[in-house]
């Protein structure tokens, strides 16, 4: 293999692990406060949806992104009502949002472009990527976040409160901490960064929507955080492993020896095994938040 | 005390209702949003599929609710015992290709359905065995585990569709079934068939297992309280592994029954088409049916409902089928608020007094 | 020094305080309740008597159900935690509310706005309280005598003028207890007023100016320290006078029915928590372990009862190695355990009363058909009988376990443990929480069992009543034994010295 190959695959590979690093990350907050989301993916593919409207109808990518990161952070209120607020079930909770997608997107994909299943945006709507690196900037945006979030978490009064939160909320709670607003914080973060990540799905990375485009991710992403040991900074290290996987998948798909000898399909397994392997691997190393997934109750 | 019980069950009943009638008018707002006609569609929806004495329909309906009364009991079991098992869709994928598997033997005729069963419900118990194994003695978080499993199953299962066993006389399908393997059809002209009947019986073995046999209440203990339950001599990892392998037989009739009973095509379609979502509607399926096998019979007709319904609602007032997946998900959404009906309660009053 | 005008004469009044808990119990019916300025006043009680309900309601964690409260003169009714610490008043519980992972540092300053100078701050107050403690080290890290002191210090910070204590002295030992107690002293001298519950008279007697005396939810009197005497204490406790002893008729032991050796166990973080312990009990004899708690007397016990694996040495069990022996297999063979957390390990709370009856013996003969299914007649008469034999009263069998009292739990499960007929019961904290009457039934109980010549192994952070039911004591610290004698050989100083780390001379 030579330099501009493996110049090439590194370049993909910084596509293929932006979606995972940003909803794990935005995970990770979430989970540091005490709250789970498994609706990561749900977001991920309802944020995608409306991005690529968005940047549409207004001729904006940018537009794009902003609004598949509000729509996010707008799911990311309503499960922290359920969650924090109305002391639900987290878990039932996120199996909703990502039921809702997978009816909502072919359902708005149909509604919106009056096609089954499949659109893909158009040039004026995608993000264009930077000159000369040929990287999408939502990337460089993703290592800022991710360094600006480790910070945040470890060096700031209001990450201490997220981290006390998520260990113990009636510590929390007893000295004036608002366990409930700070989960809320954590929780509308972490939703927004996954539908920032969606909104980079359809209109920079794929260029197209259909309703398996987040294909696992936000799934791969919470098994991220888990491997990362809640570490934001651990898990942009974690994202190019993760990510790798998946570009390796598609190299694959077009070395003729490989694609002579391994059907296509099979190949596609390939980042889902990884993620199990590695998960089941590195499982019992990493520590949760002593108080994750369970509401704050007080008596 | 009994009484007691059944008010409580009156309120849960209630709850689920709330539940349910939030699903549809948020759903028909987003309805209306995309410029359709919301009560034009429910109306087609339910007059296609419950609300009719049409025997097509309700027929529909019934061959609709088989398959994910199976993968319901997936989940509910997995509750049970503590854990979401959300892989019932992969597992029924493996399910569907044990039966394909068997169908491109050469077997005298009865011997068909009944290896396919075993074949099906033995991949199913395999798959997931292991997420179950990942769960319980590695600690692997179980929503993570099967829905890698479920997307490593759909491109297994997809490769096999093109590669291994494509039928000779349409590539978009799979090897069929042949004729006496096939479930027999209840009415004739619509898709019911004896998939109802297994169904019923294997959610009414369950209920069995759960409530009367040592196991199920090893599995009920395990997920109640795992530590009382290793103090009370149960080992609740196998206890949990049992979980994901009788739930995974469950998902894997699921897949049986798609491939030998539902006509026309007695085979797996182009991209998982005529399984793809079983699985997951399973989940609705259980939480509606309060994750109890006896309210899963009526909670799967309801959702099968929606199902056969929502071709009707495609015809009649053009709204693109999956919306009714949407339903669901607000439905469920909606379920997790706990105390639904008393949070309305107190609101109604207080915007009311 | 508490004197003064009748409205400054006492800082806290609460006035017909009532709570009802939303599960129906009523905690408190109607207490007055009054601090002085500048004093430490005990609360003294039974277990139940609502001396914690009390002190939540005072520090804003509990709201009361009627009755007010007067702080300073002025009203108030505070709505969280948060809002009564402002006002000065902070309460230490016996779980700290601390964050596991955070230094001292950390858990002092959480939650405030401006750090600035505030590491000298603390210095400068453990210098004036002697409260001293490491400021970067994880409260993880640090023994539970330690931790208490970075919560007393967090309250100090945040300059509370009353400070509760609930039960402090439970997980200490004796010389960690006089040093509180020292510190407390200290503190009032500084003009603050502490709150001290406790169910020990010494204690009362020892540091208190004035006690009140709760029993039942109301109050029962509040007498001068001075001038109490522990009788008169204990009665208003109890309500009647306490001649609290088992009758234990003599008995010689027979054959040894458990034999442990050498005995090596870790706990969960893997640390040694069971360092080479040795002992025998025999047939017919309550062999009893005394100890702080948290000194590895409940890793000994999952060790002895199949729940965590020893690292080394042998369990016998009749004579039999069944060392790292599933708890399946040791029911089998005899064993009944009664466990300390009867809520988190004995019972499923959310399964009800029928099933929680044969809990551990579901694969019995008598429970379990031939096609593995349940036989639901017989699990039924059984759970009946074990209600009536045993006297737990119990809504119906079909009620959920978790709507009993907390006696009645203890009670269903002694009577599912003892109606398996075992030879050898482990019985770990069997009376902690239950009233007298329950008390004294299961040690009635306990007693009987051995009379009729099964071997009982008692561990109990109950100093009372380990000495007691034993025939032979053992004090445990930081996982070893300090010694072994018969209690009547035993000072109550010497055990004492033993549970704080000193061996018996010539034991
Ligand atoms: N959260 C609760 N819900 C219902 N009842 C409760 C609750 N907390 C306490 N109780 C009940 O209220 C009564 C008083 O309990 P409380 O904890 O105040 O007693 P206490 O005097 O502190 O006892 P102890 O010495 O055991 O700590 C008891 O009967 C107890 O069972
Ligand atoms: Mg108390």
């Amino acid at each position: 293999m030579d330099i501009g190959a493996i110049v090439e695959i590194a370049r993909q590979t910084t596509y293929a692990m932006t979606p995972l690093v940003l909803a794990a990350i935005g995970e990770i907050v979430t989970e540091k406060a005490g709250v789970v989301n498994i609706g990561l993916e749900g977001i991920m593919l309802l944020s995608a949806f409306i991005a690529v409207y968005v940047a549409e109808v207004t001729g904006n990518p940018w537009l794009g992104l902003a609004a598949g990161t509000v729509l996010g952070a707008f799911i990311g209120v309503i499960h922290s009502m359920i969650s924090n607020y109305l002391k639900g079930d987290q878990i039932i909770s996120g199996l909703g949002v990502n039921l809702l997608a997978l009816g909502l997107v072919p359902f708005g994909i149909e509604a919106v472009w009056h096609v089954r299943g499949y659109h893909t945006v158009p040039p004026e709507a995608k993000v264009p990527a930077l000159p000369l690196l040929r990287i999408s900037p939502v990337f460089l945006l993703t290592v800022l976040i991710a360094v600006a979030t480790h910070y945040m978490l470890n060096n700031t009064g209001y990450g201490r409160k997220i981290r006390a939160v998520g260990e113990n909320p009636e510590a929390a709670d007893v000295v004036g901490v608002n366990v409930e607003l700070v989960q809320t914080v954590a929780t509308v973060y972490g939703a927004a960064l996954a539908g920032l990540a969606g909104a980079f799905l359809s209109i920079d990375w794929l260029s197209s929507i259909t309703k398996e485009l987040s294909a696992g991710r936000g799934f791969i992403a919470l098994a991220l955080v888990n491997f990362a040991n809640w570490n934001p900074l651990l898990a942009l290290a974690g994202g190019a492993l993760f990510g790798i996987t998946w570009t390796a998948a598609e190299w694959l798909k077009i070395i003729p020896e490989i694609k002579a000898v391994v059907p296509i399909s099979l190949l596609n397994t390939l980042p889902y095994i990884a993620t199990l392997v590695v998960v089941a691997g590195f499982i019992g190393v990493s520590r949760p938040p002593a108080h994750i997934g369970r509401p704050y109750k007080r008596e | 005390m009994e009484r007691q019980k059944l008010i409580e069950s009156l309120y849960r009943f209630a709850e689920i209702m709330v539940a349910l009638i939030a699903g549809f008018a948020i759903s028909g707002v987003i309805m209306w949003l995309g410029g359709y006609d919301p009560i034009k569609a429910y109306r087609a929806m339910l007059g296609t599929s419950i609300l009719t004495t049409d025997p097509y329909n309700l027929a529909m309906t019934l061959s609709f609710s088989a398959p994910i009364m199976f993968t319901a009991i997936t989940f509910a079991v997995g509750v049970r015992a503590g854990v979401f098992n959300i892989g019932a869709e992969g597992q029924m994928y493996v399910g569907a290709l044990g039966a394909v598997l068997v169908a491109a033997m050469s077997l005298p005729g009865p011997l068909y359905l009944p290896l396919a069963i075993l074949f099906g419900s033995l991949l199913g118990a395999l798959w997931g065995a292991i997420a179950g194994v990942l769960k319980a003695y590695k600690g692997v978080n179980e929503v993570v585990s099967t829905i890698m499993l479920n997307w490593i199953a759909f491109w297994v299962v997809e490769y096999t569709r093109v590669d291994l066993l494509p039928n000779p006389r349409d590539p978009s399908k799979t090897i069929e079934m042949p004729e006496p393997g096939r479930l027999p059809i209840l009415l004739k002209g619509t898709e019911l068939t004896a998939s109802i009947v297994l169904a019923v019986v294997v959610t009414l073995l369950s209920y069995y297992l759960l409530w009367h046999t040592v196991l199920g209440y090893e599995i009920r203990a395990t997920g109640m309280n795992p530590r009382a339950a290793r103090y009370g001599g149960i080992n609740p990892e196998r206890a949990v592994l049992w979980s994901f392998i009788i739930g995974g037989i469950a998902a894997g009739l699921a897949g049986v029954c798609e491939i030998a009973g539902r006509p026309p095509h007695y085979a797996i379609t182009t991209g998982l088409s005529n399984l793809f979502g079983y699985g997951f509607d399973g989940i609705t399926v259980s939480l509606i049916g309060a994750n109890h096998p006896l309210g899963i019979i009526p909670a799967a007709i309801f959702v099968g409902g929606l199902t056969a319904g929502a071709r009707g609602m495609q015809i009649v007032a053009g709204v693109p089928l999956e919306m009714v997946k949407a339903v669901q998900g607000v439905i469920i959404i909606a379920l997790a608020v706990p105390g639904l009906l008393r949070l309305l309660k107190t609101r109604l009053t207080r915007g009311g007094g | 020094m508490a004197a003064g005008s009748r409205g400054a004469e006492h800082l806290i009044e609460m006035r017909g305080i009532t709570k009802i808990y939303p599960d129906g119990t009523v905690a408190l019916r109607g207490v007055d309740f009054y601090v002085r300025r500048g004093e430490i006043h005990g609360l003294l009680g039974e277990n139940g008597a609502g001396k914690t309900t009390l002190m939540k309601i005072l520090s804003g964690l509990l709201r009361p159900t009627s009755g007010e409260i007067w702080v300073n003169g002025r009203k108030v009714s505070f709505k969280s935690a948060s809002e009564a610490l402002k006002m000065g008043i902070g309460m230490v519980h016996q779980h700290l509310a601390l964050v596991q992972v955070f230094t001292v540092y950390e858990n002092i300053v959480l939650g405030l706005k401006a750090e600035g100078d505030a590491r000298l701050r603390i210095e400068k107050l453990m210098e004036e309280t002697g409260l001293k403690v490491p400021l970067d080290v994880r409260i993880e890290n640090l023994p539970f005598g330690v931790r208490q002191r970075a919560e007393i210090l967090k309250m100090l910070y945040r300059n509370v003028d009353v400070l509760i204590l609930d039960e402090p002295t439970t997980n200490l030992t004796p010389v960690e207890t006089d040093e509180l107690f020292e510190t407390l002293r200290r503190l009032k001298n500084q003009g603050k007023t502490v709150i001290f519950i406790t169910h020990k008279l010494r204690e009362v007697l020892e540091v208190t100016d004035r006690v009140t005396v709760l029993r039942n939810g109301r109050v029962v009197g509040v007498v001068e320290t001075s001038k109490a005497t522990p009788q008169q204490l204990a009665k208003m406790m109890v309500g009647r006078e306490v001649v609290f002893t088992v009758s234990k008729p003599p008995r010689e032991p027979g054959e040894p029915i458990l034999e442990v050796r050498d005995l090596w166990v870790r706990n969960d973080l893997g640390e040694w928590a069971v360092k080479g312990v040795s002992f025998t009990v025999k047939a017919g004899e309550i062999f009893g372990i005394a100890g702080v708690e948290g000194n590895g007397q409940s890793e000994l016990i999952q060790a002895i009862t199949g729940l965590r694996r020893p690292e080394k040495g042998r369990i016998l069990l009749e004579g039999r190695d069944v060392t790292g022996f599933p708890p399946s297999k040791l029911y089998r063979m005899g064993l009944g355990h009664i466990p300390e957390d009867r809520q988190g390990l004995g019972l499923v709370l959310d399964m009800n009363v029928a099933e929680n009856s044969i809990l551990g013996v579901q694969r019995g003969r008598r429970f379990m058909g031939k096609f593995y299914n349940l036989l639901w007649s017989s699990i039924r008469r059984h759970a009946s009988q074990i209600i009536e034999r045993f006297a737990v009263v119990a809504p119906s069998l079909d009620a959920p376990v978790r709507s009993l009292s907390g006696g009645n739990q203890q009670k269903l499960v002694v009577g599912r443990e003892l109606s398996k007929e075992p030879k050898l019961i482990v019985a770990a904290q069997p009376t902690r929480g239950l009233d007298v009457a329950a008390t004294e039934y299961i040690r009635k109980l306990l007693v009987d069992m051995r009379t009729r010549g099964k071997a009982v192994l008692l561990v109990s952070a109950d100093l009372d009543e380990v000495l007691q039911l034993s025939d032979r004591i053992a004090v445990m610290y930081e996982g070893e034994f300090m010694g072994i004698a018969r209690p009547e050989e035993l000072t109550r100083e010497q055990i004492g010295m033993m549970m704080g780390g000193y061996r018996l001379a010539g034991g």
